[in-house]
């Protein structure tokens, strides 16, 4: 019999960090898409950089930055009783910066998307940024919106080397499916790691193509 | 596109349509029909330099002087040179040290016979001119 | 009412280029900006939107300081009593014809101006469509009555007529004519169709390279041109042909060919792609109707 555990653990880990990835992506997002600074790109490449460095090395910055033994864990540790290594809520703030890229950068191209009118015409119906964004900006960029909601979701779900590096493999705490399923491997009981992977497999690939298809029919009814 | 310099020297107007006169050099008048006033146009004012602006094409060419027709428009000119062509000709005019070119049909330059240093007058009705300021 | 004075470097296709121009304009007055393209007047439009800002700038309006470089003052965009006509229209894709007039209302505003807005550009019809449904013609009276929700001082139109055909064109003026006098707007287009400067503006502004080159009544600012004759085009010199001791100069004005008998004197001024001005008097050409 598998332990269900690691599932829950990867579906709630996997919630979590989309819902916190949504509301910092949406501000952070119309910053990019929007402001004049002049080190945008600068901010933007830092973002993307997850989608190419190996996960490994992600994981080991962090793991060395919220270490105990030096500063910032340290810090983290004396005030706030807080130890983020091999810790769910590290897992979490580990995902977030992993799956940046994922959130932002569909969201990203949908309001570049956009023709910059629609924004100043509401601007001058006297609507405020907040508004302008949320009735008339978000609900025209639903595509890219849940586009960015399922990769983060299922890339998170996904993830291995930065769990393995900051997390570990900690039953209930750390130990997603990803880790499980090597575990398993590792003390070579496949029928197990099979599960798991089977799992994981049939779960990813029906979000994925649940996206495609709606994304298909957003476009058949193509707003411009 | 035949361009003489004038000076304006009179302007009769009637709703809207001013018919202006024109001395150029020599003391001949031009007379044109404009659909201008000196309140829509700023250079049409008694006394102002202008282009006096014809075509080529509306220079009619006759041998005789004293000729009873409405066109009002009567330079006495010496035929300069002629270049013949299969169908037109043009016919370049002097009068005082301005030259006023002329194209007409070949056929009617033979039936006229015109050759060089022929006394013609050029003929061109008042609609055919067009003014322009002269800065 | 207005008091305009803007200077600004712009980015143009031939490099940077100045805009510097300062005009006045009456209340109730329908002004107009024509120029070629580039010339400036969709900046200006925008410079008095506050959608773009200049390095120097002085704008007030009645006798209410909009933007004062000077003083480093800048009204934000929302607070400025405009009403806005974009090129592309910007209507919002996500609302029906009545949502996209009913964004435009203010919190204590009465709803009522939405129902006669929607009645009197007849678009009663179309108020649960989505913009993506409409034709030009119809996206156009929807942006115009979208821009009119807030009675605005000052309607601002960025050739809007640019989209649509002729036909349309001519409805749609009377549209914008009738919301003019309707609300008693103050009102500024965009345009470079002469036709149309005609028809509307009590007051064409004409821009060049950045500057202020006549401005005054439509029909004096138009007539008083080079050259007395009534009868002109602009066009393109698309070809040169010799025909016996003349030239033949077919010159592509609009989308229409017209050919010009020249001497050979004048052929050695005119080159194929030179823009030229075609004219003759208006006591020549010959008017027909056609159907």
């Amino acid at each position: 019999m598998i332990d269900l555990e690691p599932l829950w653990l990867t579906a709630k880990l996997a919630l979590v960090t989309t819902s916190i990835l949504l509301v910092v992506a949406l501000p952070l997002c119309y910053w990019l898409a929007y402001s004049k600074f002049k080190f945008k790109v600068v901010v933007e490449a830092i973002i993307s950089l997850p989608l190419v460095l190996p996960p490994s090395v992600l994981g080991f910055y962090l793991l060395i930055a919220f270490s105990p033994e030096n500063g910032f864990g340290k810090f983290l540790e004396e005030h706030f009783n807080l130890r983020l290594v091999f810790s769910f809520q590290g897992l979490i703030i580990a995902s977030v910066l992993y799956s940046l890229p994922f959130m932002i950068n569909p969201i990203l191209s949908g309001l570049k998307n956009l023709p910059i009118s629609l924004q100043e015409a509401s601007f001058t119906l006297g609507k405020s940024k907040f508004i302008t964004l949320v009735k008339i900006l978000l609900p025209n960029i639903k595509a890219s919106l849940l586009t960015g909601i399922v990769m983060t979701f299922a890339h998170t779900i996904g993830e291995f080397g930065v769990v393995l590096m900051i997390g570990g493999s900690i039953p209930k705490e750390t130990k997603v499916v990803s880790i499980a399923i090597y575990d398993e491997v590792q003390s070579m009981n496949y029928h197990n790691a099979n599960v798991y992977a089977g799992i994981l497999l049939a779960f990813t690939f029906s979000i994925l193509l649940a996206v495609h298809l709606i994304n298909n029919k957003f476009k058949q009814k193509s707003l411009f | 596109m035949n361009v003489l310099n004038g000076v304006i020297t009179q302007i009769q107007s009637h709703e809207g349509i001013s018919l202006v006169k024109a001395k150029t050099t020599k003391d001949i008048v031009f007379t044109s029909i404009v659909l201008d006033t000196s309140e829509t146009a700023e250079y049409l004012k008694e006394g102002n330099d202008i282009k006096i602006i014809f075509k080529e094409t509306e220079v009619i060419i006759s041998k005789d002087a004293e000729l009873n027709i409405s066109v009002q428009n009567q330079i006495p000119c010496i035929i300069q040179s002629i270049k013949t062509g299969k169908l037109l000709s043009q016919v370049n005019l002097l009068f005082g040290e301005t030259i006023i070119k002329s194209i007409i049909t070949s056929n009617a330059c033979k039936q006229l016979q015109l050759k060089e240093n022929d006394k013609v007058m050029a003929l061109i009705k008042t609609n055919e001119i067009s003014l322009s300021p002269n800065d | 009412m207005i008091q305009f004075y803007a200077y600004k470097m712009l980015q143009t296709s031939k490099g940077t280029q100045p805009l510097n121009v300062s005009f006045n304009i009456e209340k109730g007055q329908f002004v107009s900006l024509y120029g070629n393209s580039g010339a400036g007047k969709t900046t200006i439009l925008r410079i008095l939107a506050g959608l773009t800002n200049a390095e120097k700038l002085l704008i007030e309006v009645d006798g209410e300081v909009w933007d004062s470089s000077d003083k480093k003052h800048h009204l934000s965009i929302q607070k400025r009593s405009i009403g806005f006509v974009f090129q592309d229209f910007a209507l919002f894709p996500n609302l029906t014809v009545k949502e996209n007039l009913e964004f435009a209302l203010q919190k204590n505003d009465n709803k009522k101006i939405v129902e006669e807005l929607l009645e009197l550009m007849e678009l009663e019809s179309l108020q649960q469509s989505k913009p993506q449904n409409l034709s030009g013609g119809q996206k156009q009276r929807v942006a115009l009555a979208r821009a009119i929700v807030r009675q605005p001082k000052i309607l601002l139109l960025d050739e809007p007529l640019s989209a649509v055909d002729d036909e349309m064109r001519f409805k749609l003026q009377d549209y914008i004519l009738k919301v003019h006098k309707h609300y008693k707007l103050t009102t500024i287009l965009v345009s470079h169709h002469l036709p149309e400067l005609y028809k509307l503006s009590d007051k064409v502004i004409v821009i060049d390279k950045g500057k202020i080159l006549k401005e005054g009544k439509p029909n004096i600012v138009f007539s008083e041109q080079k050259i007395s004759s009534k009868f002109k085009l602009t066009g393109e010199i698309i070809e040169i042909i010799k025909s016996d001791i003349i030239y033949v100069v077919n010159v592509l004005a609009g989308n229409n060919i017209v050919k010009v008998v020249a001497t050979e004197d004048e052929i050695n001024n005119l080159k194929v792609g030179q823009k030229v001005l075609v004219a003759s008097k208006a006591f020549n050409p010959m008017i027909q109707v056609i159907e």
